[in-house]
């Protein structure tokens, strides 16, 4: 009885896995972390946005992250969430004209973690800042404390969420990389994938610490800057020809 | 020999319903819906051990799921919701913290309050496509909810 | 004052079951709105993902900075042995007690998850300065208890001055606390500088002497006893010593912010060009609560007890302002993300000054509070004997 019923068990987690999994999946998933194993820093996840490549009114990346995420707005724009926004900035001296996404950051030296009273906020091992929303209290200070204003508090009660991006009123939230996509394998975000098959290809997502990736491939070709490195958070999204 | 063969293949019919309908180790499902649960024969741990301990597993995985990024589906509150939920004519899943549904059903008779679905869906949902099941197996499911209440 | 027994509140009946249910009426209001902005979201409040901390905050900074100040009268007697104040000491340890509650109280039901209070008691990050806080504010009530225990119990009366020591100790070590919850802020540009916390430490002394000046007119009068004009004199003089630090810390705080030139932007917004805000800064926090009080009192030689009413009146809505331009006006002024350049458009609101209109839930839920606070005063000092009355 116990042997079978571990049999039926076992099937029955496959015919569930069949039926989530290849939805998360994405065909270049390469060496992927078994679904029991825990995160290690042998990875560590980071972003290159090429800003020239960015283009002026797209908002493709932020559609695909509300759809991945299940963000979907109540009208009100100063209350609803924003996981990736896209800011038009131009430069002082220069006065060349530049757009691209601002999300969170992925502080090395998180100023959200340092703040957060009860640690909800907190960096996984592999890099990716995050809000454990079962701890979350929302108080906010997180939101005080981070200078990209990368989070956003959830003002109202929310009844569409995705199974796959848990998210709830009263707590804080902000970009976790995807991270239900990449513990399933996936070596992709919601955005970059949105902006590559936009054509643009501005958003480049991968393993800092793996020297084929195509991250740091990007990274080596251009020379990217961390926004405001003079606070020394030494984020994991780079930004070139700011 | 004839009559031999009808006699164990009703057997056999009989057996494979009865087992069906004492699903969950002997004892039936708690509440009949029209779950992909009905057609199991077990949970993912003894029913017993389920029905008073269920919280205890998600409060484990959830922490090992957020900070450690394990993402085994035995424990796992999606794959709860995935297999317990119910399903209406059209296929298309009922929240499973609605009136009669299996978490609330359970949880406004032991008047405990269930906090996951302020931040969790509580149906299948997933971004880029709806989630419904297939006719066969909404037929199955039916079917098998069906025999169920008949008893 | 030497000759004196400490009594309960002997106020007529009708006036204090006025006064009760007055308060408890404000505190439903506060309850009410507290649990509509729980269940509704905070969409409802004027605070959105710009303005993250807003009234309730004010609220709440305000009281738990009077609550280490109104210790100021027991240290005095304790810590720095002035007899004149001993027999209001135990009075003085109350009102800290009570404001520190309503304060915390207004901030845990502004919380997005209130319900969670047990995660923030139980989980601790102590990188945190909140986290911090926790512990500093649990620890001033069991000193505070202790310390009115033995301010009260005449077996061990001998511990008092100790434990006044240590409560002055700790207030000073709290006020830090509250004032680095700002001043530990990177991010923010009218934040990041360690002058905060002394900043909070003179400001506490200067409100928490006022609320207390104004608290003991009050008993005074329900009692229908006079108020030493000794005691009025001695509050006077602290008054004008503690607008004097204020303006001191006040300015220096703002020269830092000027001298650091990248922080030039924010200074010039919460100064000149900020509207709202350089109005409630000069008008509300420069004028009304420092600059005018301070010209009364130094004009108030008698130290006339209607005057010093006055004044501490002042001081408090200008406290009110002080602690708003400090909370509002460092989350109004935008980000700085981008030093070099200028924003042209965002739809997170990056390149706009940020603007703030308290909804009626929060205001409710501050004033709510602060009755909580009044009212467990009012409901101690009926029962319990902390008036001094002559013998």
């Amino acid at each position: 009885m116990n042997n079978r019923r571990h049999f039926l068990v076992k099937s029955a987690s496959a015919l569930t896995m069949t039926f989530i999994v290849p939805s998360l999946l994405s065909s270049n998933a390469q060496a992927k972390k078994p679904l029991d194993q825990k995160v290690t820093d042998k990875k560590s996840w980071g972003m290159h946005i090429d800003v020239d490549k960015c283009v002026d009114g797209c908002t493709a990346c932020v559609d695909a992250c509300n759809e991945e995420n299940g963000l979907t707005g109540f009208g009100r724009p100063e209350t609803d969430s924003q996981w990736i926004r896209k800011i038009k900035i131009k430069d002082k001296t220069t006065e060349k004209i530049t757009t691209m996404p601002m999300l969170c950051q992925h502080c090395e030296n998180p100023p959200c973690c340092d703040v957060c009273p009860t640690g909800a906020s907190f960096k996984r091992v592999d890099g990716i800042v995050m809000v454990n929303q079962h701890t979350c209290i929302g108080c906010r200070y997180c939101m005080m404390a981070c200078p990209f204003k990368a989070r956003s508090f959830v003002h109202e009660t929310l009844t569409t969420q995705n199974t796959n991006a848990p998210r709830g009123k009263g707590c804080v939230e902000s970009c976790n990389l995807c991270v239900n996509k990449i513990d399933h394998g996936s070596d992709t975000t919601a955005c970059e994938d949105a902006c590559s098959k936009a054509g643009h290809n501005a958003i480049t997502f991968g393993d800092l610490k793996d020297s084929n990736s195509k991250v740091r491939l990007a990274i080596e070709s251009n020379s990217p800057r961390r926004l405001r490195d003079d606070l020394n958070l030494k984020q994991k999204v780079f930004y070139s020809n700011i | 020999m004839l009559r031999l063969l009808i006699i164990s293949s009703l057997i056999f019919v009989c057996m494979a319903n009865l087992q069906t309908i004492s699903a969950h180790d002997g004892n039936p499902h708690i509440s009949p819906g029209k779950s992909k649960a009905d057609s199991q024969e077990a949970c993912v741990e003894p029913t017993d051990v389920m029905r008073k301990e269920h919280y205890l597993f998600l409060l484990h995985q959830r922490d090992e799921t957020v900070i450690n990024g394990i993402r085994t589906k035995n424990h796992s509150l999606a794959n709860c919701i995935d297999c317990h939920v119910s399903y209406d004519e059209k296929g298309k899943a009922i929240p499973i913290n609605a009136e009669g549904q299996f978490c609330q059903d359970c949880h406004v008779k032991t008047a405990t309050n269930i906090t996951c679905f302020s931040c969790h869906a509580a149906e299948p949902r997933y971004p880029n496509h709806e989630k419904t099941i297939s006719k066969d197996e909404l037929k199955e499911i039916s079917k098998i909810a069906k025999r169920i209440k008949d008893e | 004052m030497s000759d004196y027994t400490l009594n309960k509140l002997k106020a007529p009946r009708l006036l204090y079951w006025g006064i009760f249910l007055f308060l408890g009426f404000l505190i439903v209001i506060g309850l009410a709105s507290s649990s509509y902005m729980e269940h509704e979201g905070h969409y409802v409040t004027g605070m959105n993902n710009q303005i993250v901390w807003g009234l309730p905050h004010i609220f709440a900074v305000t009281l738990i900075v009077i609550a280490s100040g109104v210790l100021n009268i027991a240290s005095m007697s304790s810590a720095f042995n002035k007899k004149l104040y001993k027999p209001l000491a135990p009075l003085s340890a109350l009102f800290a007690i009570a404001f520190l509650i309503a304060g915390l109280i207004i901030l845990v039901l502004d919380l997005g998850r209130p319900d969670r209070l047990i995660v923030a008691m139980t989980t601790y990050n102590f990188k945190s300065i909140f986290a911090w806080n926790i512990f500093l504010y649990s620890g001033f009530f069991v000193i505070l208890a202790v310390y009115i225990w033995s301010m009260l119990d005449f077996n061990v009366t001998r511990f008092s001055s100790l434990v006044g020591k240590i409560a002055f100790g700790w207030r000073i070590i709290l006020t830090t606390g509250t004032g680095s919850i700002f001043g530990f802020l990177v991010a923010r540009e009218a934040y990041s500088t360690a002058v905060l916390a002394p900043l909070f430490i003179v400001m506490s002394l200067l409100y928490g002497t006022a609320v207390f000046y104004l608290l003991l007119r009050v008993i005074s009068r329900l009692q229908s006893i006079n108020i030493p004009d000794e005691i009025t004199k001695n509050i006077r003089r602290l008054m004008i010593i503690f607008l004097l630090a204020n303006i001191y810390f006040l300015i220096l705080y703002h020269i830092t912010n000027l001298y650091i030139s990248k922080q030039i932007a924010v200074e010039s917004f919460i100064l000149l060009n900020g509207g709202g805000y350089t109005t409630m800064f000069w008008l509300g926090q420069v004028g009304l609560g420092l600059v005018i009080p301070l010209l009364y009192e130094m004009t108030n030689d008698e130290g006339r007890s209607f005057g010093l009413t006055i004044t501490s009146l002042m001081v408090l809505v200008g406290g009110f302002f002080a602690v708003a331009v400090i909370i509002i006006g460092g989350q109004a002024f935008p980000l700085n993300i981008f030093p070099d350049h200028i924003i042209l458009e965002s739809s997170f609101y990056d390149n706009v000054i940020h603007s703030y209109t308290p909804s009626i839930f929060e205001f409710g839920l501050g004033v709510g509070g602060t009755s909580l606070a009044l009212i467990i005063i009012l409901i101690l000092i009926t029962n319990l004997k902390f008036i001094p009355v002559k013998k």
